[in-house]
């Protein structure tokens, strides 16, 4: 398939690093302002299949050593492809650069840096060309519906400074058109069961407003990767009838999931911790789990280290909902679903979010509704349950509206509390008062039965050796 | 939380129920459930209980017998010849006497992991108190993976620990007495005790290393462990140097300690060699690490140390002569190897310490660890006082030595890798010590060549003189064993080993016993590394693999991070420490998949076999420890591929890659049975050479749960691997490409060709959710 490139092209030089002494060229880089990479959806006459075109100098022509700007355009056509398709294309190039003998590539979109070893250039690798060709033949490879494409890479630093700005706009429409998406908006979903493998009855499904818990997959990658493996784990969901608008249930999906878990999971609904949530993998990014003291959610991701606001850390609280099941109160989850407006929706969204971990935060302040932002305890802020309340009432969360609400209702009203989260908050106090119950026939029957009324049973024993193999002490849950 | 052997008295108890007299309660044994996962199925499995799951492998994978002896001669009756047909007097036939081999050599594996737990459950309960509390690791919740699977108990302190090695003890008794002559009769029986052997081993393992991490502040799981020195020249031969041999820490330990409640370290060398230098360097990184098992005998001939401390496994048993040699006295710790030293534990340190510096006494047994660490330190100072300047090995003049040579070759025959001595000593003969140098690296350091000698020369001293300037420069950077593998970082490599991102797991375990010394371990290292492997390793391989440079000078501990993912090159520590390593792929089934772990042995192993690419590699395996390792992976469903010398195990367990019904597995999802190909190949490879041993880990690696891009990055590392060292596509994909997903693309034309010719038909080899056990079809109500 490379039998014409001077190196190997494969899977194994995916991890590759060049570094600066063994470079003869770096395209982009933190040295350079202006660099980018970007796919476009043309329409078939627009695009010439394999036509490549360099507008500067070429490999050999730039110096050892050399760093340039540079800007790398892809079109594609097919009777296939759709614009969303372009940032699922785009992200490809990543590994397809990788997979080249001597080619590194590192970040994405603005922010690429690529650097060609001095041995691979001696071998022959000295021209955009044979990148072109290996990027064609992978993609073609690998995605059928891109029936043409055309490659443009751009070194004269005048060309890439003025494409620039046109790639940035073209990224910021791309963003906001997939943040803009509404569930409403499609008529499928996507289902993902690649997790199934560790955990059988976990499907997860993925919607424009719902990333899959690993974070790995949006909407749009789900529907270009069920294009590219029709036969592979993720596949199209045809939402079928709207059940609950709010909580996020749907009639095919809620079909799709007991036929994919096998029986085990009745139904979903996307949008709450509560009643039927979604189900949690093994390899979920974070998880929002609820916090009956304050009647809010906390939320905490894979890299906190430390321990929550209520003491669990984030090993004890996946494993209370990992592994394909429904536990209340629990609600695992990607960071980018984060920054979807149908977050929680259904139990409050972001005004019943108590607490989380700084760096989340930090990354997703920009889409969380500004007036909530300073009022989200963080491990910075607070330490304990009782510092959270008094964090809450300091700070006005609404979520102090809900306290009075609640203190205003009858009791029976209280919100569900998940049994195993109380049994982690609330370790035995001690052993409970041990009884003794006499097994069936210990004393003969007509003993009790010829009793009269009123007249209480005492047992004398004397010398009696009681013996026993093993007693267990069993912490009984209501 | 489990209390044994209670007993209560009450002279009179009133209650509503009655009044009781001198009423006696005793009760076997309290067991506080306070851990919510119900009791599995096999808690504290016998001799049988997993027999079946055992079968089920066995089954798959057949004993390929290799006699290394064609006799039995265990009982009066022999010798046997059991060559042929011939059976032996008892009735034994020569399949089940080299199974029933392979049970001892594994029996005396876990007995002597098990012992050495005992020891330090002992001596550590005494020291710290039953109560500490096990902590095994950062961000870990699940601390004792084996203990938990088999057993059954979830411990939370120390003491909790002897549980669970008191039932391993008890089960051990039980297999060597299904060797005794006139007992076990089939050889597939006796593998199956063996692998309960091995099961036991990783039990015994990880109670020993659990009680050192817990109580003497080793890391506990931290992949930025400290980097400490190891190397030859690591050592400065002008201060009083204490070398300590073998694998267990609690004599060096107090030694440490002495030297440094005494403001003595500055002034002391100490060194390790074996495992004990590595868990010495978890105690304290600024103890020095010396080298592998190879390098004991070459380290002890060079002079250097003024006084050697051995303590159990992997000593030289001949440890007196060779300290007489250089004049040192020995230190033995421990009642498994006295060495016929007189017993001193209860001497005046003063009296033991005066006896050994006079030369009095050769040595002494000293059992007592915090003796040991007085008197260490005082004899080592006062006896390089004696010794004066001169230390460093000198024969003199090489050439003159190596004039006595006969050139009869017995030292050829008598080297187990066939190493060229005999050109060496022509060479030397006429003053080029070059080749006698180029010995060091491939020597393993048995010494057999000298005692094979009629003109009794000094081979491996001349050896060690040769290289004298190679050694004393020899230093090298290796991370200091970290312990178990944290929760947090299984749950991290969940997904990319979901999908495929983390081609597999490679632990590179065990001895020094290389057929071309520690290099090819290095090389094997780096090669999964740059692929983007998980990388484990432990004891001598861990060692070996620091003891190579790139051009640049690093090491591959100065080049790779240490934590547990993909690229990563993790160092768990000694032998001890590899129970860690079977421990993360437990933990991998119970902490994604959430697969109950409580005494539910055959389900997790089941998923592990079917699901987890990880594959051990001892390239040096020497010792029976080694063997009882194999075998513990064994019975998880973790293949094995040792060097040369592994065949001397006397057995190899292949699969039949062309057998399509030996390759049926059931689809958890609807009960079927299905053909899914033979991932993984074989349980127990024994490969010839370094170029085979890289292509079948690679290959070893494929499960039949792989997704299409994880079995798609799998192929890649093969069909890549069997090139580069064969010159030629591998001829058996077709068994391994399941759907056109599965092609690497880059190769797709390549090998859509080859699939053609082989009559390869899209989807005949099946993917299901794979299972062995007709109980984990989940069907339908």
């Amino acid at each position: 398939m490379f039998e014409d490139i001077p190196v190997d092209v494969g899977i194994i030089y995916e991890g590759e690093r060049i570094r600066g002494r063994d470079m003869q060229l770096e395209l982009g880089g933190p040295r350079e302002t202006y660099k980018f990479e970007l796919v476009q959806a043309k329409p078939m006459d627009e695009v010439e299949d394999g036509k490549m075109t360099i507008v500067g100098k070429d490999i050999k022509e730039l110096p050892e050593g050399t760093n340039t700007p540079f800007g790398m355009i892809i079109d594609v056509a097919g009777a296939e492809i759709e614009k969303d398709l372009e940032g699922v294309i785009e992200r490809r190039l990543h590994e397809y650069v990788n997979f080249i003998e001597g080619f590194m590539h590192l970040n994405q979109r603005y922010d690429i840096q690529m650097r060609l070893s001095k041995k691979s250039y001696q071998k022959g690798f000295n021209s955009f060309n044979h990148l072109g060709t290996v990027l064609l033949r992978l993609y073609k490879s690998e995605m059928p519906f891109i029936e043409k494409m055309q490659i443009t890479f751009i070194t004269e630093p005048a060309k890439v400074e003025e494409w620039y700005p046109r790639a940035m706009g073209l990224y910021e429409a791309r963003d906001a058109r997939a943040r803009g998406m509404s569930d409403d908006e499609v008529d499928v979903f996507y289902g993902c069961s690649l997790c199934q493998s560790f955990a059988p009855t976990h499907l997860c499904v993925i919607t424009p407003q719902r990333y899959a818990n690993c974070g790995a997959i949006s909407w749009f990658d789900g529907r270009a990767t069920a294009k590219v493996d029709p036969k592979g784990p993720v596949f199209e969901i045809p939402k079928g009838a709207l059940i609950d608008p709010v909580k996020g249930e749907y009639e095919q999906v809620n079909k799709v999931i007991r036929d994919k878990s096998l029986g085990e999971i009745e139904r979903v609904q996307l949008y709450t911790a509560f009643g039927y949530p979604h189900t949690s993998c093994g390899c979920f990014e974070g998880c929002a789990f609820y916090i009956p003291e304050v009647d809010g959610y906390g939320v905490v991701h894979r890299n906190y280290k430390s321990k929550t606001v209520n003491g669990l850390d984030f090993v004890t609280i996946s494993d209370l909902t990992a592994g394909g099941r429904q536990v209340d109160g629990f609600h695992g989850l990607s960071i980018e679903y984060m920054r979807s407006p149908k977050f929680l929706q259904a139990d409050g969204g972001w005004d019943r979010v108590v607490w989380m971990p700084k760096d989340i935060m930090d990354r997703i302040k920009e889409y969380m509704p500004p007036e909530i932002v300073p009022k989200i305890a963080t491990e910075e802020s607070v330490q304990d349950l009782d510092g959270l309340k008094k964090w809450l009432r300091e700070k006005s969360h609404p979520i102090v509206g809900r306290w009075k609400a609640e203190e205003e209702k009858p009791k029976e009203a209280a919100a569900p509390q998940p049994a195993q989260q109380q049994a982690q908050q609330f370790p035995m106090a001690g052993f409970t008062v041990p009884t003794m119950e006499l097994p069936a026939g210990a004393l003969p029957a007509a003993m009790l039965q010829g009793l009269p009324q009123g007249v209480t049973l005492k047992i004398i024993l004397k010398n009696a050796k009681i013996r026993a193999e093993r007693v267990i002490i069993r912490a009984e849950k209501e | 939380m489990a209390n044994r052997n209670v007993k209560l008295k009450f002279d009179e108890l009133s209650s509503t129920l009655g009044t009781f007299k001198g009423l006696e309660i005793q009760i076997g044994r309290i067991m506080d459930e306070e851990w919510e996962e119900p009791m599995g199925p096999t808690p504290m499995p016998s001799v049988s209980t997993l027999r079946s799951w055992d079968r089920k492998l066995l089954n798959r994978y057949k004993p390929f017998y290799m006699p290394f002896c064609d006799l039995c001669c265990l009982c009066t009756y022999g010798k046997c010849d059991l060559t042929g047909d011939k059976k032996g007097a008892c009735g034994i036939s020569m399949p089940a006497q080299q199974s029933r081999i392979v049970l001892l050599a594994c029996c005396i594996g876990a007995a002597t992991h098990a012992a050495h737990g005992r020891h330090m459950l002992n001596h550590l309960i005494q020291e710290f108190g039953k109560d500490t509390p096990l902590v095994a690791a950062l961000n870990t919740n699940v601390e004792a993976p084996h203990v938990r699977l088999v057993c059954g108990i979830k411990p939370q302190t120390i003491g909790d620990l002897e549980e669970a090695l008191d039932y391993v003890e008890t089960q051990i008794v039980q297999l060597v007495a299904a060797a005794h002559t006139g007992q076990e009769g089939d050889n597939i029986d006796f593998e199956s005790k063996a692998f309960h052997a091995g099961m036991l081993d990783h039990v015994a393992l990880e109670v020993a290393d659990l009680m050192q991490i817990a109580t003497l502040g080793l890391p506990k799981g931290d992949p930025e462990a400290p980097l400490a020195e190891l190397g030859y020249g690591t050592i400065n031969p002008d201060k009083p140097v204490i070398m300590c041999i073998g694998h267990n820490v609690l004599p060096s330990v107090d030694i440490i300690d002495y030297l440094m409640d005494h403001d003595l370290f500055d002034q002391v060398e100490v060194g390790g060699l074996c495992c004990t230098a590595h868990d010495m360097s978890r105690y304290n990184k600024r103890s020095k690490i010396v080298g592998p098992i190879s390098w004991q005998l070459k380290f002890i001939k060079s002079g250097i140390p003024d006084l050697i401390v051995v303590d159990e496994q992997c000593i030289r048993t001949d440890v007196m002569d060779q300290a007489k040699l250089i004049g040192v006295p020995v230190l033995a710790t421990s009642e498994k190897s006295c060495l016929g030293l007189p017993d001193r534990t209860h001497d005046p340190a003063e009296a033991v310490v005066n006896d050994l510096i006079s030369g009095r006494s050769p040595g002494a047994l000293v059992t007592e660890p915090r003796k040991v660490g007085e008197i260490a330190v005082k004899t080592a100072m006062a006896v390089r006082k004696r010794r004066g300047e001169k230390k460093l090995v000198d024969l003199g003049d090489l050439k003159e030595i190596a004039s006595k040579c006969r050139t009869c070759m017995e030292c050829i025959r008598a080297c187990p890798n066939t190493l060229p001595i005999m050109d060496a000593m022509t060479a030397a003969k006429e003053g080029d010590y070059g080749p006698l140098a180029e010995l060091n690296d491939l020597c393993v350091g048995c010494g057999r060549c000298e005692s094979a000698c009629p003109a009794d020369l000094p081979i491996l001293t001349m050896i060690t003189q040769a290289s004298k300037d190679q050694l004393v420069n020899e230093k090298y950077p290796i991370r200091v064993g970290r312990g178990a593998i944290q929760d947090v970082e299984i749950r991290e490599v969940g997904s990319p080993i979901v999908f495929g991102e983390i081609p597999g797991v490679v632990a590179l375990v065990g001895c020094a016993n290389y057929p071309a010394g520690g290099g090819d371990v290095a090389a094997i290292a780096e090669e999964f590394l740059k692929r983007r492997f998980i990388v484990v390793t432990s004891g001598c391989s861990a060692m070996n693999i620091a003891m190579t440079r790139d051009e640049e000078g690093q090491n591959l501990y100065e080049k790779y991070p240490g934590n547990f993912d993909a690229g990563g090159l993790v160092n768990v520590g000694s032998c001890v420490s590899n129970g860690h390593i079977t421990g993360a792929a437990i933990k991998i089934a119970n902490i994604f998949a959430k697969r109950p772990l409580r005494a539910n042995y055959e389900e997790i192993a089941d998923y592990i076999y079917n699901r987890v690419g990880a594959v051990g590699v001892a390239w040096g395996a020497m010792s029976q420890k080694a063997a009882s390792i194999a075998a513990g992976c064994w019975r998880l469903g973790i293949p094995v591929v040792v060097g040369p010398h592994g065949s001397k195990y006397r057995r190899m367990l292949l699969g039949d890659q062309g057998k399509e019904e030996d390759w049926k597995v059931f689809n958890a999802r609807d009960g079927q049975e299905v053909y899914v190909g033979p991932a993984p190949e074989h349980l127990f490879y024994a490969a010839e050479t370094l170029e085979e041993a890289m292509v079948m880990i690679a290959k070893l690696a494929m499960r039949p749960n792989d997704t299409s891009k994880g079995r798609a990055v799998k192929l890649s590392h093969y069909i890549d691997l069997h090139k580069k060292h064969y010159g030629a596509m591998p001829d058996d994909l077709h068994l391994f490409v399941r759907r056109g997903q599965d092609v690497p693309f880059t190769m797709k034309d390549e090998i859509m060709k080859i699939l053609e010719a082989k009559g390869w038909v899209e989807d005949r080899i099946a993917s299901p959710d794979p299972t062995l056990l007709d109980r984990m079809v989940r069907r339908r109500e």
